[in-house]
């Protein structure tokens, strides 16, 4: 997997490069926007990384200038300002995700890693979540050892719903609608008889969640 | 107002009421004087000389028709009955009422008449002999007073003449209870028309004030309307030119301060980008550095160091949520519609791993509830509020957020299983830089200081109450009703 990173700050560019490098990702460092394009040329990027204060053209405009160009390159944007303005103004602009420093670079690890499990369920049709990989076309998952899980329809839709979200956390309306059909009715406990059920059939594969009140997460163990 | 304008128009009313008295009361009573002296004009007719010199009255029967056409009346009812007639009643008189011609108006008064021919030496020659002459300078022959007689105050008018060749002077007088019923009447009147008067320049002057200050209410039912932090100047169009001065200068304040809050937000941008910057790139270096140490001692400073980043970040952080909590860092613009159980749900979301890292049970218990406010302050407020129960929280336990609506204010809550905040200590924690006893080092001790800070802002109440179940510590944010 490879990552392209736009950061002017060389402390930062540097330990970023260092740490994704740990987990398993090649990242090239830009210090602007402007050298952005050349890159994007010659190379297949599968995530970038963009920082939103630059010097010259900021991280706004590259953002804009690449989603009106039609690239399909997934975008996390990292920046110091927390401001709900800047956030809403770059996840409009088409940015898939919003990091405020100081992070730690394990986080940012997973926001890539998510980002880059979506992508690649849209073009692959297929998920790793932990020891588990999820064959969206085949509607079955895997795990480590190669089993199939026995899962039926209802706890498939739920494992999906959840595997697209995973890391965070879904409702348990969401995940009534992504089970029953218009004319179905299905209360809360239903959904965790379901969840329960599923739990048991993933072992320690990957974990779903519960969280009170709020509904479930996917994580990776 | 009322105040100010009733004081002075009632002295008004007591100047006009005695002017107005000052003015007819002499005019009245010269009046009434000359129809006294036409009397005695009329009875000094009647005073003949006869053949041996001696002066005599012809009887009223004969002569006093000039003054009274129709004839002298009989007395209806004596007004001062302290007066016991002299003489048959034939020899009195009614005054006659044309003399004063608004006495139609007032019926009722009525006077006794007296009247004495006298020579200059007092002798009396006919009428009652104790009624003194007036003791007035004499102008065309004729003196007025006021005279006392039988106890009873008179008004008297000698005409002093000649018959044939003696001097003779002729009196008459009468009792001034007609005169001051008229003076009572008409002072009553008078009163009562310059009270309605004043009634009504009250009215109109009210009624003015209103109208004139109509205006500045629009104004300010203009500004009430805004929104509470609304920094837009305010139009000029509508307001007349009496307040466009107040509309001006209030505008030029707006104006200054809304370029101190641009000003304040530009400045916590960069200070956000220039802090937060360099300690991104020092966490990330350290924990690549950890990641690459294998030596044991080497690990550990650098874990230290990991640390004291980490807090110097967080302060960083929490001053820079401070700063921005203040009412002049955010424009009104900001303040939107939040609907408080999806905010928790994005809040709780990014606090979950810091959570389960302690084992801690993190839930929710929401109703939707909507509120308005600014979203990444409460987001800010929330995440303290958390942050604080997280840190006091023991391993294992269990924190849970609220919203709902209590008796129409709807509220946010977060409460822990922690030791609770001793009551003593329930002012203090809102301090900034104030660190409980037994807090970590990890604190900055301005958390809960934004969260009063972020309440205040929205007009909220923040109140820390005790846990439901347990010894721990319930942080309460009610908003104010929306009815």
């Amino acid at each position: 997997m490879r990552i392209l990173l736009v950061e002017d700050d060389p402390l930062v560019s540097d330990a970023i490069v260092r740490g994704l490098a740990t987990a398993g990702y090649v990242v090239d460092a830009v210090g602007d926007a402007e050298s952005v394009q050349g890159r994007l040329d010659t190379t297949h990027y599968d995530l970038a990384i963009v920082d939103l204060g630059l010097p010259g053209e900021d991280g706004f405009t590259l953002v804009r200038r690449l989603r009106r160009d039609g690239s399909s390159l997934p975008l996390l944007i990292v920046t110091a300002r927390d401001g709900l303005d800047d956030r809403v103004n770059a996840l409009d602009l088409g940015a898939d995700d919003y990091l405020v420093k100081p992070f730690a670079l394990p986080e940012l690890a997973a926001r890539c890693r998510a980002l880059i499990r979506r992508a690649t369920a849209a073009t692959a049709n297929e998920m790793v979540v932990g020891r588990l990989r999820i064959d969206l076309a085949g509607r079955r998952a895997i795990d480590d050892t190669g089993r199939v899980l026995e899962l039926t329809r209802r706890e498939w839709s739920i494992l999906e719903c959840l595997a697209h979200h995973s890391g965070r956390v879904v409702s348990k309306e969401r995940l009534i609608q992504a089970i029953v059909s218009w004319d179905e009715e299905i209360s809360g406990n239903a959904i965790e008889v379901h969840v329960s059920r599923l739990r048991a059939k993933l072992g320690d594969a990957a974990t779903v969640r519960g969280i009170r009140g709020l509904g479930y997460r996917l994580d990776d163990a | 107002m009322l105040g100010y304008l009733l004081l002075p128009l009632v002295l008004l009313l007591v100047i006009s009421i005695w002017a107005d008295h000052r003015t007819y009361v002499t005019p009245m009573y010269e009046a009434f004087d000359r129809a006294l002296s036409r009397a005695a004009i009329a009875i000094a007719a009647h005073v003949q000389q006869a053949p041996d010199g001696q002066l005599y009255v012809e009887r009223p029967e004969s002569g006093l028709s000039p003054m009274q056409p129709p004839g002298p009346r009989p007395v209806r009812q004596p007004a001062d009955p302290g007066i016991a007639p002299h003489h048959p009643s034939s020899m009195r008189f009614d005054l006659e009422d044309r003399a004063v011609p608004w006495m139609h108006l007032y019926p009722g008064g009525r006077d006794n008449f007296l009247f004495r021919v006298s020579l200059p030496d007092g002798q009396t020659l006919a009428g009652d002999e104790g009624l003194p002459a007036a003791a007035g300078t004499p102008v065309d022959n004729m003196a007025y007073s006021d005279a006392l007689y039988k106890h009873v105050t008179l008004r008297v008018a000698s005409y002093h003449t000649t018959v044939g060749d003696t001097p003779v002077v002729v009196t008459v007088g009468e009792t001034v209870h007609r005169r001051d019923v008229v003076v009572r009447r008409l002072d009553t009147v008078i009163g009562l028309s310059d009270g309605i008067q004043l009634l009504l320049v009250l009215g109109v002057c009210l009624f003015g004030i209103t109208v004139a200050l109509r205006p500045i209410h629009r104004l300010r039912d203009q500004i009430m309307r805004r929104q509470p932090q609304s920094l837009q100047p305010l139009p000029l169009e509508p307001v007349p030119s009496e307040v466009r001065p107040l509309v001006e200068s209030l505008n030029t304040l707006l104006v200054t301060v809304r370029d101190s809050t641009l000003a304040q937000q530009h400045f916590l941008t960069n200070a956000a980008h220039q802090l937060r910057t360099p300690l991104t790139g020092l966490k990330a270096q350290l924990e690549v550095l950890a990641s690459e140490t294998q030596d044991k001692t080497q690990h550990e400073r650098i874990n230290r160091l990991q640390g004291s980043v980490d807090r110097l970040a967080h302060t960083a952080n929490q001053l820079l949520a401070l700063a921005r909590a203040e009412p002049s860092a955010h424009s009104p613009g900001d303040f939107v519609a939040i609907q408080l159980d999806v905010l928790i749900g994005a809040v709780v979301g990014a606090m979950l791993d810091r959570a389960l890292a302690h084992d801690i049970d993190l839930g929710a218990e929401c109703k939707p509830v909507q509120v308005h406010g600014v979203y990444w302050l409460l987001h800010e407020l929330l995440i303290n509020l958390l942050d604080n129960a997280i840190r006091h929280t023991p391993d294992g336990g269990n924190i849970t957020v609220r919203c709902g609506v209590n008796s129409g204010s709807p509220y946010l809550e977060v409460e822990d299983s922690g030791p609770g905040i001793p009551h003593a200590e329930r002012e203090r924690v809102r301090e900034r830089f104030y660190r409980a006893a037994g807090s970590d080092g990890q604190s900055s001790g301005l958390g809960l200081a934004i969260v009063e800070e972020i309440a205040r802002s929205h007009r909220a109440g923040f109140d820390i109450l005790d846990a439901h179940e347990g010894s721990g510590a319930r942080m309460r944010i009610t908003f104010p009703s929306r009815a």
